[in-house]
C-alpha cells in the first residue's frame, strides 16, 4: 500500500504574539514547527510502514521554508517527500488547499491511505483533511487515534465522547489523526537527518499538478479572514476567603449585588 | 568542512532540545549535581545512532558521520550549554579528542579511528593537561620511549601523569600528548591498554556532571600505528591548528548558560512584584542586572558567527579571532550569570532555582581551553603584529570602514564603533612609541580592549545586513539597538580607560587625549537610555513569563 500523510509547518503557538493595532500575527522570532497532529499522522505512516513494508510519501503545502517539515518526515522513515510551493497558493483557505493537496494526491498515482493530523494548532479550522477527502471522493474518518491495516480493510479507532468507536472501512480512505493519551513525540536522529537530504525530495507548482489557477490563493478562496484580534483581558477576578460556608455566602451577596440571581 | 543546510541543523537542534526537555528536567540534573555523578545514561543516548548521535557532527560523511562545520557545531554547543554545561563538556571532549586525528591523521588513521568512534559511539577524551604544563605546554613531562623490534621501530612506551582530564574517567579513547625523541605527538590509548589508570573523579565547583580525572601511564605500550599523523614532533602544531575552532565551541558555552541565565531571570522578574510593580518595569534593576548582558551576548554572538562562518569558508587558524570569541562570550557568560543570581534576590542564592548552578557551572568557560588571562596576551599578541605590519593602519582602516557603514546605515552603532577603533589605534600607537607594552599589565588590558572594539566593529555590520543569522531571536529594531549600546559603551570605555592606561605610565603623554576624541565619544552617548529602555521591552515579549 502506499500511504500519503498530509503535514503543516505552523507557528510555535505557545510563542505567538499578535499585534493589536494591525490585527495580524507577528511572526518574527517565532520559531516554527510541525503542526503536532500532523507529527502523530506521520508517525502512524511510519509504524504501518515498518509493520506492513508499505510506502509512504509526505506531502505539504507552504512557502519553500516549509521543506523542513518534509524533511523531519523524510528523516522520521518517509521514503519520499513533496512540497507544493508556488505563490499561487498563497492565502489559500481550507477549501483551495484541499483542492491543491487533493491534486497533488492524484499526481502521486494509486494512494491507498491518506493520513492528516484532526487540525492545524494556528487556524483550528479541521477542514482541511476532510476537504481533500471529499475533493478526491473517497471516505473519510476523523479523530483517529489508531489505524489497523488488514488486506484491503483499514481498522480505525476513532475517539467519540466518553470513548472510541471502532470503524472499518476499505481504501483508499482518508483519516485525520489525533494522539491518544499514552503518546510520545519522536524527533529523526542525526545520521537520519543527514540520510534524508539523499531521498527523493520534489516542490510541485499550480501548474505541476494541473490545479486552475481560480481556485487557488485569495481569490480562489470562499472564504476570507476578515480579522484577527486577541480577546480582551479578563477582567480581575475578586477573591474570597473563610470557611466554605463564608466564602458560598459572599459570592450569592456579589450575584445578587450584579443581579445574576434574585 | 562547510556548514550543513540550514534545514538540516535546525532539525538536528529540535531534536537536541526535545530529548532534554524529556529526559533532562532540572530535577534531575539537580540530583547529580549534588551527588557529583556523571549522567553515563544521558551521554549514551547522546550518542545512540537511533537516538541523536551528536558525536557523528565530528566524523566526516565518509567515515560515517554527518559533517558538520564550525558554524554547526557552534549552534550544537550553545543548545547543550543551554541545558548543562556538564554535560556539554562531555561532548565536547569527544569533539576535542576527535580533532587531533581529524587534522593530523593519516588516511588509514581517519578510516580506522574515526569510523569506530562513529559506529562503536566511543567516548573520547583529550589528554593534553599535566599537573606542571597547563597553558604553558612546554613543560611537557609526559614521556613517549620507543620500543624496537629487530632493530625496527615498534611501538612506544608512553609514561607519565595527565591531570584535569574531561571524560578522563568514563572514555573510551584517550587522545595522549607526550614528548616523544622527535618532539611533543598525539598518541591514541585505549582504556584497557595495560598500564593505563584513570583517577578518581575531581569535587568540583561547577559542571559536576562531566567526569573530570586525572590519567596514570604507567609504560603503556601503543603500537607505531597510534602515533597521529605517524610522525614524530607535529603534536603542538596539531593542537595550534584547532585552536580557533576549539575556541569557538567553547565561546558557545559561554554564550549558550549565559543566556539561559539572562532569560531566567527575564522571565522571573516578570513575576516578581515589589514596590507595586514587576521588577521587569524597574530600570534601575533591568538596565543594571539585565541589559547590558544581554547586548554583551549578542555581540559576542556576532562575533563568535563571523568566525565560525569564516572557518567554514575555508580560512585557517584564525587563532587570535577564536580567542577574542571565547575571551568575550565566556566573560560575559559569567558576569551576566553572577548578575542572575542579584536579579533572583535570596532566592537566586538556593539550589531551587537553575541560575546557581549555571554561575557555579560557567566560571569553567574562563578557565578552559585558555584562560581568560592567556587569551588576554594571545589576542594582543596577534593584533599588535598587525599593528605594527599595517604602520599603525589596522584600526584605522577598520574604522574607516565604519565611517562609511555609518553613511548608509545610521542605525547600528557605527559612528561610535568607529571612534572606539581610531581611540584604540592611537592608544596602541602611543603605547608603542612609549614602550608601554614592557609593562605586562598594559598588554593584557589592550588585549581586553581589542576585543571589545572588534566586537563593536563586527555586531555594528552584522546588524546592518537585511537578513539576519538563523540564531537571532529578536527583530531589527532591537538587534540594532543592542549594536548601538555596545559599540557607545565600547568607545567610551576605549577612551577613557586607554587614557587612564597611558597616561597612568608615562611621564610625558604625546597628544592622546586629543587623538581618543573624548568630544566625539560624548557626543555619540546620545540615545543611550531610550535604547536602554527599548531592549528592557523587547527582552520581556521575547522571554514572557512562564
Amino acid at each position: 500500500m502506499h500511504i500519503a500523510v498530509c503535514v503543516k509547518q505552523v507557528p510555535d503557538t505557545t510563542e505567538v504574539k499578535i499585534n493589536p493595532e494591525t490585527g495580524t500575527l507577528i511572526r518574527a522570532g517565532v520559531p516554527s514547527i510541525i503542526n503536532p497532529y500532523d507529527h502523530f499522522a506521520l508517525q502512524t505512516a511510519i509504524e504501518l510502514k515498518k509493520a506492513h513494508g508499505f510506502r509512504v510519501t509526505v506531502i505539504s503545502m507552504g512557502p519553500p521554508q516549509a521543506k523542513s517539515v518534509v524533511q523531519m518526515g523524510l528523516a522520521l522513515g518517509a521514503d519520499d517527500g513533496v512540497l507544493l510551493s508556488d505563490m499561487a497558493f498563497a492565502g489559500s483557505d481550507t477549501w483551495a488547499t484541499s483542492y491543491a493537496i487533493a491534486k497533488a494526491v492524484k499526481k502521486l498515482g494509486k494512494v491507498d491511505i491518506i493520513l492528516a493530523g484532526m487540525q492545524a494548532i494556528d487556524g483550528d479550522t479541521a477542514q482541511t483533511g476532510p476537504g481533500v477527502a471529499q475533493q478526491l471522493g473517497i471516505p473519510q474518518v476523523t479523530f483517529c487515534v489508531k489505524i489497523d491495516v488488514d488486506g484491503r480493510k483499514i481498522i480505525a479507532r476513532k475517539l467519540i465522547d466518553g470513548g472510541y468507536e471502532v470503524v472499518e472501512t476499505r481504501a483508499p480512505a482518508l483519516f485525520t489523526m489525533i494522539m491518544p493519551p499514552d503518546y510520545t513525540s519522536k524527533y529523526p536522529a542525526f545520521l537520519d537527518v543527514h540520510a534524508s537530504l539523499r531521498k527523493p525530495y520534489h516542490v510541485w507548482s499550480a501548474s505541476d499538478i494541473g490545479a486552475e489557477n481560480h481556485y487557488l490563493g485569495l481569490k480562489g478562496s470562499p472564504t476570507q479572514v476578515a480579522r484577527i484580534y486577541p480577546p480582551p483581558q479578563r477582567e480581575k477576578a475578586a477573591m474570597t476567603n473563610g470557611s466554605s460556608q463564608e466564602a458560598v455566602e459572599k459570592i450569592l451577596d456579589i450575584m445578587r449585588k450584579e443581579h445574576f440571581i434574585e | 568542512m562547510p556548514s550543513m543546510d540550514a534545514i538540516s541543523r535546525n532539525l538536528m537542534l529540535d531534536s537536541l532540545r526535545d530529548y532534554a526537555r524529556k529526559n533532562i528536567p532540572y530535577d534531575f540534573i539537580r540530583e547529580k549535581d549534588q551527588a557529583n555523578e556523571f549522567p553515563d545514561k544521558v551521554l549514551k543516548d547522546m550518542y545512540d545512532h537511533s537516538i541523536l548521535g551528536v558525536h557523528l557532527l565530528m566524523v566526516p560523511e565518509e567515515y560515517g558521520g554527518v559533517s558538520g562545520g564550525t558554524y554547526d557545531i557552534y549552534r550544537i554547543c550553545e543548545a547543550l550549554a543551554h541545558i548543562d554545561l556538564g554535560i556539554a563538556t562531555a561532548v565536547f571532549a569527544t569533539f576535542l579528542g576527535t580533532d587531533p586525528l581529524n587534522v593530523g591523521g593519516t588516511e588509514d588513521q581517519k578510516k580506522k579511528w574515526l569510523q569506530r568512534i562513529a559506529k562503536e559511539n566511543l567516548m573520547v577524551a583529550y589528554a593534553a593537561t599535566e599537573p606542571d604544563a597547563g597553558s604553558d605546554l612546554v613543560n611537557l613531562r609526559t614521556r613517549a620511549e620507543h620500543v624496537l623490534k629487530n632493530g625496527q621501530l615498534a611501538g612506544y612506551r608512553i609514561t607519565g601523569n595527565k591531570q584535569w582530564i574531561s571524560n578522563g574517567g568514563v572514555a573510551d579513547l584517550y587522545t595522549v600528548l607526550a614528548l616523544a625523541p622527535g618532539g611533543p605527538c598525539w598518541f591514541l590509548v585505549e582504556r584497557n591498554m595495560e598500564g593505563f589508570a584513570p583517577g578518581k573523579h575531581e569535587d568540583k565547583h561547577g559542571i559536576r556532571l562531566s567526569n573530570t580525572a586525572a590519567l596514570s601511564l604507567d609504560n603503556v605500550y601503543v603500537p607505531k600505528e597510534n602515533l597521529i599523523g605517524e610522525v614524530e614532533g607535529q603534536g603542538l602544531l596539531q593542537a595550534q591548528a584547532v585552536f580557533g575552532y576549539t575556541r569557538v565551541m567553547v565561546a558557545a558555552f559561554g554564550l549558550g548558560a549565559g543566556w539561559e541565565a539572562v532569560e531566567q531571570a527575564v522571565r522571573y522578574s516578570q513575576q516578581r512584584i515589589q514596590a507595586g510593580g514587576p521588577l521587569s518595569d524597574k530600570q534601575g534593576y533591568t538596565h543594571k542586572l539585565i541589559v547590558p548582558h544581554a547586548v554583551k551576548l549578542e555581540a559576542a554572538r556576532a562575533y563568535i558567527e563571523e568566525t565560525s562562518n569564516r572557518l567554514d569558508g575555508g580560512e585557517h587558524g584564525l587563532q587570535t579571532e577564536g580567542a577574542i570569541a571565547k575571551y568575550s562570550a565566556t566573560e560575559a557568560g559569567n558576569k551576566a550569570a553572577d548578575d542572575a543570581i542579584q536579579a533572583f534576590g535570596g532566592y537566586g542564592y538556593t539550589r531551587d532555582f537553575p541560575v546557581e548552578k549555571i554561575k557555579r557551572d560557567i566560571k569553567i568557560t574562563c578557565i578552559y581551553e585558555g584562560t581568560s588571562e592567556v587569551l588576554e596576551m594571545t589576542i594582543y599578541r596577534g593584533r599588535w603584529q598587525e599593528h605594527l605590519k599595517s604602520r599603525g593602519r589596522y584600526y584605522i582602516d577598520l574604522a574607516d570602514r565604519m565611517d562609511a557603514l555609518h553613511d548608509r546605515n545610521p542605525e547600528v552603532g557605527a559612528r561610535a564603533a568607529g571612534l572606539a577603533l581610531r581611540a584604540l589605534a592611537a592608544v596602541m600607537e602611543e603605547c608603542r612609541v612609549q614602550k608601554l607594552t614592557r609593562h605586562q599589565a598594559i598588554t593584557f588590558r589592550l588585549g581586553r580592549l581589542i576585543s571589545m572594539c572588534e566586537l563593536a566593529y563586527v555586531f555594528a555590520g552584522a546588524s546592518a545586513k537585511e537578513r539576519y543569522s538563523e540564531s537571532v531571536r529578536f527583530d531589527t529594531q532591537a538587534w540594532q539597538a543592542m549594536s548601538r549600546i555596545f559599540a557607545r559603551d565600547a568607545a567610551l570605555q576605549m577612551a577613557t580607560e586607554g587614557l587612564a592606561m597611558v597616561l597612568g605610565s608615562v611621564d610625558t603623554a604625546g597628544n592622546i587625549a586629543a587623538a581618543v576624541d573624548m568630544d566625539g565619544v560624548q557626543a555619540v552617548q546620545k540615545g543611550m537610555m531610550a535604547d536602554m529602555d527599548l531592549v528592557a521591552v523587547k527582552l520581556k515579549q521575547t522571554f514572557k513569563a512562564k
